[in-house]
């Protein structure tokens, strides 16, 4: 950290908070909100004469509560840069602090919180993680037995610059504990609480037993854990060492912790499952290994920064193997615990990778994008046509790139775009097009792809990140399913517009599959939703028709899921196979000119009608070969 | 195209059953074992993490064997520690209905309903935990076609309940025990210790 600050380049901006993020990639506008720190930076030299003055003590935070703190502090004694600031919550305006100051007049109580704004071209994001409160837990009782303590608290009173130099003694009389039971999984891979492995605490509970052996020989220790998770290079040697330093390893996850209310001794209760037996052991203290949970704001900072949340909290990586540090919008990327739970060296991989990305947009005049953004005709928009945009296309986007100023047609601002196609399909007018997947060019394929005898055919639409890696793996892995799918690629379910919906039935299809991402999984944060949406609003209209049901499906399907796109589809083609032929017949007819009704306005978008032409003689040729055949 | 001519294994019975298709979530940490009443005060052999290993493992007649099939009350002391969730007690109940299915017999003793004098009023089939009691039309000696309580001895855990329940005296646990011995055995139950020595 010293280092850091000492470089020229950097610029460490201690007790400031992210206000807002707006613009694009290399053109962020970011607004910092400096806190006061009643202390003027520049004239603060750090020698503490304010912490010794002041009366008012508090507890410490960074010392995990076990030790006070001075209402005019620095966090801890290694804080960069080394200013001192004062607890305005706290302080009781005795103004000892001021005269301890003296002649730097560093003091100054009339500072206010400033809004800062700053251009920045990239930025990296490294919030880390929270801690799972066990007190929640009343099974391990925290909070109500003095010597039950969390890992963390351990840390402080295990460390030699701690509140007790170091020493270590339990909580109840101050005396140094000799038996000590550390419980893994405390909060975590429980379903109940957070359902995910918090990645480290395995090796964190075994070098917490190795210092603590190191330390004090005689102290016994047991770890209770339902599996050690030794994973990269060295731990296993690491997990060995501790075996062979005498440490214990119990494995059974304890059901109880009861306490002798006179010693204060803690009972832990577990099965050992080694021996099949619950065995009921007396310890000093017990720690507990509690689960690395998403910082308590990380909701909000997801929506200053706009980046999407993973399952559990976590913000989103762009692409879990590929692109682990890169968060889906362009130009803001991840460092450490804030994508998910990670150790010290992944840390620093990640940090490392993410500093190497944000380089390379300070070092670019310009900026690749993908080209399948989203452009306006804004002749055909309402704003034009009707005098009032209906702003559906802001609605639907996820990064905030459609802009609608005034009476003026929408506009798209292409830097911020990632071409999901939400707001094409969503657009009444259809005044958006997106550019390689044009109305026109989906419909060609699906003509083309419906030509030959389109009521056996069950038409699929698969987005490009999930549901297409699906149908990929399921193909690669030969799982069986019915011939008669045919796939479109869009990107996104929210490119997935009713107007192809209704042509396909109109055209005669058997079946439609609408299919893309989890909701969780969307790699345009929410454009599944806006997608899914939609495909219910359909599923709706379909059920009014009275049409088959089973014939529009609807299913979200990830990469990972061949098993399930094969499953889908057959069931899809049973549906088919159980409508006598006649009566399939007689219900596409029946729904053909509602479907054209629906389809009005459709043939008016630019490049349609040539589509439609050009995929007519297209159709007539594929029959004509089949004829030859 | 589907796969209807694979042998369904054991598991695949108990996952099919209301309650067992938790089964496979297990990953056997414990919890279950140690906070359990019967194996810490009874029985050393009931071990319902290992009972769903035994189910698992399609280990069929070893699990039928296990008093943990036969013995768990459906207290469910450890389905609300269980940290995967699974309703353990329902699992355990469906290895139980399929063992009762193929012919096993409880060793526990089962409530017996007296025909001659129940009068189908269906109390005891509201009161029953283990929703073990069900009225049947069926031709009883000397009273003809009546509706009488059944006992499925699948469900029964011989708690008794009926038996205080019933206002006729036409159900419960044949008895074996006199009102002493079963407080003996709860002293016994409640301070091991001191009854042993």
């Amino acid at each position: 950290m010293v280092d850091a600050a000492r470089q020229p380049l950097v610029d460490v901006r201690a007790f400031t908070e992210v206000e807002k993020v707006e613009g694009f990639v290399g053109n962020f506008k970011v607004t910092l909100r400096e806190k006061a720190k009643y202390v003027i930076a520049d004239r603060c030299n750090g020698c503490g004469a304010c912490t010794l003055a002041c009366p008012v003590e508090v507890p410490n935070y960074f010392e995990m509560n076990l030790a006070p703190r001075k209402a005019a502090y620095v966090p801890m004694s290694q804080s960069v840069p080394l200013i001192y600031s004062i607890d305005m919550e706290n302080c009781i305006h005795c103004y000892k602090c001021v005269d301890a100051c003296g002649a730097l007049e560093a003091i100054d109580f009339s500072q206010e919180d400033k809004l800062v704004e700053e251009d920045i071209g990239a930025i990296v994001v490294a919030t880390g993680f929270g801690h799972f409160d066990p007190s929640v837990m009343d099974e391990y009782g925290y909070s109500r037995y003095p010597n039950v303590i969390t890992a963390m608290e351990m840390e402080r009173l295990n460390n030699s610059a701690g509140p007790t130099a170091g020493d270590l003694i339990r909580p109840s009389d101050h005396k140094s504990p000799k038996t000590l039971a550390f419980i893994n999984c405390v909060g975590s891979r429980d379903k109940r609480y957070n359902p995910s492995c918090s990645n480290f605490c395995c090796m964190y509970s075994i070098k917490n037993a190795v210092l603590l052996k190191q330390m004090h020989p005689d102290v016994d220790i047991t770890i209770y854990y339902i599996d050690i998770r030794t994973p990269s290079k060295g731990y296993e040697e690491f997990y060995d060492r501790a075996r062979e330093m005498g440490i214990h390893f119990s494995q059974g996850r304890p059901s109880l912790i009861t306490e002798d209310p006179e010693t204060h001794n803690l009972v832990v209760h577990a099965e050992d499952v080694g021996l099949g037996l619950v065995t009921e052991k007396e310890y000093d203290m017990v720690m507990l290994n509690q689960a690395a949970i998403p910082q308590p704001d990380q909701n909000h900072m997801s929506s200053v920064l706009n980046v999407a949340q993973s399952p559990g909290g976590w913000f989103m990586e762009y692409h879990p193997k590929l692109r682990p540090m890169d968060s889906p919008t362009d130009g803001i990327f991840f460092a450490g615990a804030c994508q998910g739970p990670k150790d010290i060296p992944s840390s620093v991989a990640q940090g490392s990778a993410a500093a190497a990305r944000a380089s390379r947009i300070l070092h670019s005049e310009e900026w690749e994008i993908e080209p399948t953004v989203a452009v306006v005709w804004p002749d055909r928009c309402s704003a034009e046509t009707k005098g009032r945009a209906c702003g559906l296309c802001v609605k639907a986007c996820p990064y905030g790139a459609v802009k609608i100023e005034g009476d003026k047609a929408a506009e798209i601002i292409t830097a911020k775009c990632h071409g999901c196609g939400g707001c094409v399909a969503e657009c009444p007018e259809d005044a958006i097009t997106q550019l390689h997947y044009t109305d026109a060019q989906i419909l060609a394929q699906m003509r083309a792809l419906l030509a030959d005898k389109p009521e056996e055919k069950i038409l699929a639409f698969r987005c490009h990140w999930c549901s297409y890696g699906g149908a990929d793996l399921a193909g690669t892995s030969h799982f069986d399913y019915t011939a008669n799918e045919r796939g479109m690629k869009v990107m996104c379910s929210a490119r997935m517009d009713s107007d192809f919906i209704y042509e396909a039935f109109r055209l005669g299809a058997g079946g439609v599959l609408y299919s893309g991402c989890h909701p969780q999984d969307c790699h345009y944060i929410t454009g599944q939703l806006v997608g899914a949406k939609r495909a219910s609003r359909l599923k709706k209209i379909f059920n009014r028709m009275d049409m088959t049901e089973g014939r529009f499906r609807i299913e979200w399907i990830s990469a990972a899921e061949g098993d399930k796109y094969a499953r889908v589809l057959n069931e899809m083609q049973d549906v088919l196979d159980n409508i006598p032929p006649e009566e399939l017949h007689e219900e596409i007819e029946r729904l053909k000119p509602e479907m054209s009704k629906r389809l009005k306005k459709f043939p008016g978008v630019p490049g349609v009608e040539e589509a439609m032409v050009y995929s007519d003689k297209l159709v007539k040729a594929i029959a004509s070969q089949l004829e030859v055949k | 195209m589907s796969h209807d001519t694979t042998v369904q294994t054991f598991a695949d019975q108990v996952k099919a059953l209301p309650g067992g298709e938790f089964l496979e979530l297990c990953y056997a940490c414990g919890t279950c074992v140690s906070k359990c009443m019967i194996q810490q005060k009874g029985e050393l052999k009931y071990n319902p993490r290992r009972l769903l290993r035994l189910a698992m493992l399609d280990m069929k007649q070893e699990a039928f064997d296990n008093p943990t099939t036969w013995l768990c009350s459906a207290c469910d002391l450890c389905y609300a520690a269980c940290p995967q969730e699974i309703h353990i007690s329902g699992v355990i109940n469906a290895v139980k209905k399929i063992a009762v299915e193929e012919g096993r017999v409880t060793p526990i003793q089962t409530a017996k309903v007296n025909q001659q004098t129940c009068v189908g009023c269906g109390l005891c089939t509201e009161g029953c935990p283990y929703q073990a009691i069900s009225l049947v039309e069926k031709k009883v000696p000397f009273r003809g076609m009546i509706q009488v309580a059944e006992v499925d001895p699948g469900l029964c855990m011989g708690c008794g309940l009926c038996s205080a329940i019933c206002r006729s005296t036409s159900i419960g646990i044949p008895a074996e025990n006199t009102d002493n011995e079963i407080l003996d055995d709860l002293w016994r139950w409640m301070q091991p210790q001191e009854v042993m020595s």
